[in-house]
């Protein structure tokens, strides 16, 4: 009932003039990224903080949850039309969605695409404020022991992940953690690794970090190939025939609950359960012969369940602090720089500011459907733009972004630096999305273990006397022991399929 | 790429023998509990360990065969030339933005480099440097907000 009557309040803020343009915006500028192949929802969030400088703590927030899920859609019109996916999680799409399009079904295929995304986006938010809250109450009976289990948690999930990569993904971990330390030390004010430079006293930002992995390195690694030309393909109409919504039906559902689930357990990339909604369909179609070839299923249940994933993946963080993906990372990222922290005191110290946020998600999903059902064709010629603007235009956006935070032109250097190192380490295929977890999560997870031992006199002891802590910090350890012993007929997840 | 991943798991190996050494510069331990050095100590300790596995692991891996283009880790080629480009251009361009400011540094740094990608057309060129420069910066400063650096020859 409490959450029912924060959510209308929520609600009436978020309609106000002012955060719907802000969403908006956000949507508009999420699916124009999305759409441009290259640019990631992280990449893109990142590099598009800069507009929410001068912005409220709230209308930040939206505008950026809103550039995140509508990135999350427009990787859809790329995969569907140019067989490129214009993110990752949107690869899944284009087995069948590209397919379509062959067939003179595009239009179909974005329309479902849409509505598969709304619904999923819709339901995982209402499935989110059903979650949210009470988790968040449970996480307020947490301690710093818990606090720190729940951390190493999070990030050995994402270490998981990494399949044959394993060990690569633990080293980057540590070195995004040790990257974190870089400053002041948190506890009792000490400078540490700083060497004399006044800019590192503040520690190595975040968001030139960000910019640098994952903006620059995608645009060098997108120069060093051949310009993508778009095939024109032929967009009758934008909506699915009655038929063909009664055949997804079913895929909607069925990804919804899929994305939901998986969305919740931190370190699951969007890739996974869009990979696992379309296997199911497949697995409980009657006809799977017609998967690969043009199904519309495969596309319904993989959007559907990309979409609510997105929203899902909020859940870890609104009521944890957790980030469960270098998107949500980013997203943190900004939480932060607007004064607040994400956790369970989120909910008890800015009702106003979370709930609002929350409601503007439903509002996101519904502007993100009437944008991109009758604009697709619009959304289509943006493909058009050539490689040269686009990697100017996103050059100039992460110089702004990466000085304005701090007006530091070291920053600068930093994100050109993280640039260079982001494309070697893809190209050596090191896993990035563990460094990133582990450079936001390092300071809050060092304040919490040295805040744990110094309640313990220094014993670490302390986590088998409380059994939540220790719960969770064997977690990590099943999950890399099953990892490192798992039998040879498990197939490897690798990193470059998770984010 | 194994020789790659030997050379990145070698540099990774030094940065975390390098703080273990600076994190013993630091007190681990003081009279309230554990102390500035005391979680970069055990981090670093851990990643000299992983390196060294990882060393180990990628050591005993079968190289893969040299020409394939998949495996090439530096830029090559026209490609290459793209990538210096857009570097080179990004490091100017910081280094000159402290003297002649954001709108100079990005004017100059848009235009090279939509040459160097290939554009062609002077006028668009000159179109898309001036808006990139000077209409960003008129935008950030006085719609959103965001001070960008003026140049110290303008101060």
């Amino acid at each position: 009932m409490d959450a029912l009557h924060h959510l209308l309040a929520g609600f009436a803020a978020a309609l106000s003039v002012k955060y719907l343009l802000f969403a908006l915006v956000g949507c508009v500028l999420g699916t124009l990224i999305g759409v441009l192949p290259g640019l990631g929802p992280a990449a893109g969030t990142a590099i598009l903080i800069p507009l929410t400088f001068s912005l409220d703590a709230t209308g930040a927030i939206i505008m950026l949850s809103a550039i995140y899920y509508g990135a999350m859609y427009g990787g859809t019109i790329t995969s569907v039309l140019i067989n490129v996916p214009g993110e990752a999680a949107s690869v899944v799409t284009c087995i069948d969605g590209h397919q379509m399009a062959r067939q003179g079904r595009a239009g179909s295929a974005l329309g479902i695409a849409a509505i598969g995304s709304f619904v999923g986006g819709t339901l995982a938010t209402v499935a989110l404020v059903v979650v949210a809250m009470p988790l968040a109450s449970l996480a307020l009976k947490f301690g710093p022991a818990e606090f720190f289990a729940l951390m190493v948690a999070g990030l050995c999930l994402v270490v998981g992940l990494a399949g044959n990569n394993m060990m690569a993904a633990l080293l980057m971990t540590v070195i995004g953690l040790l990257l974190a330390l870089v400053g002041v030390d948190p506890v009792r004010g000490a400078p540490r690794f700083t060497f004399g430079v006044e800019e590192l006293y503040d520690g190595i930002g975040f968001i030139p970090v960000v910019m640098g992995l994952f903006g620059v390195a995608e645009l060098l690694l997108a120069a060093e190939k051949r310009q993508i030309h778009m095939v024109e393909a032929e967009l009758k109409s934008w909506m699915p025939t009655a038929a063909e919504c009664k055949q997804s039906v079913g895929a909607i559902g069925r990804g919804t609950v899929v994305g939901f689930v998986l969305g919740l357990i931190p370190g699951v990339g969007a890739i996974v359960p869009t990979f696992m909604a379309y296997v199911l369909e497949k697995r409980v179609s009657k006809t799977p012969e017609r998967f690969g070839k043009g199904a519309i299923e495969g596309v319904a249940s993989a959007e559907t369940a990309n979409n609510a994933y997105a929203n899902a993946a909020m859940v870890p963080l609104l009521a944890l602090g957790i980030p469960s993906s270098p998107t949500i990372a980013v997203l943190m990222g900004a939480f932060i720089i607007n004064g607040i922290t994400p956790g369970p005191f989120l909910f008890q110290e800015q009702p106003a500011l979370v709930w609002t946020v929350i409601a503007s998600f439903f509002v996101g999903n519904v502007l993100l459907l009437i944008l991109n059902l009758p604009l697709v064709g619009l959304w289509a010629k943006l493909l058009k733009i050539p490689f040269s603007y686009m990697c100017a235009g996103v050059l100039i956006f992460c110089v702004i972004g990466a000085y304005g935070l701090k007006q530091s032109l070291f920053d600068v250097w930093v994100m050109l630096g993280f640039g260079i190192l982001g494309y070697l380490l893809r190209k050596l295929d090191f896993p990035i999305a563990p460094a990133i977890l582990a450079l936001i999560l390092g300071p809050m997870m060092e304040k919490s273990l040295r805040t744990t031992l110094e309640i313990s006199g220094g014993s670490f002891a302390i986590f088998l006397d409380r059994p939540v802590a220790l719960t969770l910090l064997a977690v990590p350890v099943i999950v890399v022991g099953f990892l490192l012993f798992k039998p040879r007929s498990l197939a490897p997840l690798r990193e470059s399929d998770v984010e | 790429m194994r020789q790659g991943r030997l050379i990145a798991t070698g540099a990774m190996l030094a940065f975390c023998l390098f703080a273990l050494w600076q994190s013993l510069l630091l007190s681990l331990t003081d009279r309230l509990g554990p102390g500035p050095g005391f979680f970069p100590f055990w981090l670093a300790l851990i990643g000299v360990v992983l390196a060294l596995a990882l060393l180990f692991t990628t050591f005993r891996e079968p190289a893969a065969p040299a020409a394939d283009d998949e495996v090439r880790i530096l830029p090559y080629g026209a490609g290459g030339m793209r990538w210096l480009a857009i570097v080179l251009l990004m490091a100017a361009a910081a280094a000159a933005m402290e003297v002649v400011g954001f709108r100079l540094a990005m004017l100059v740094f848009n235009a090279a480099l939509v040459i160097a990608l290939g554009e062609r057309r002077w006028w668009v060129i000159a179109l898309f440097a001036v808006g990139g420069s000077f209409g960003v910066y008129y935008v950030f400063t006085h719609w959103l907000d965001v001070l960008l650096p003026d140049g110290r020859i303008w101060s």
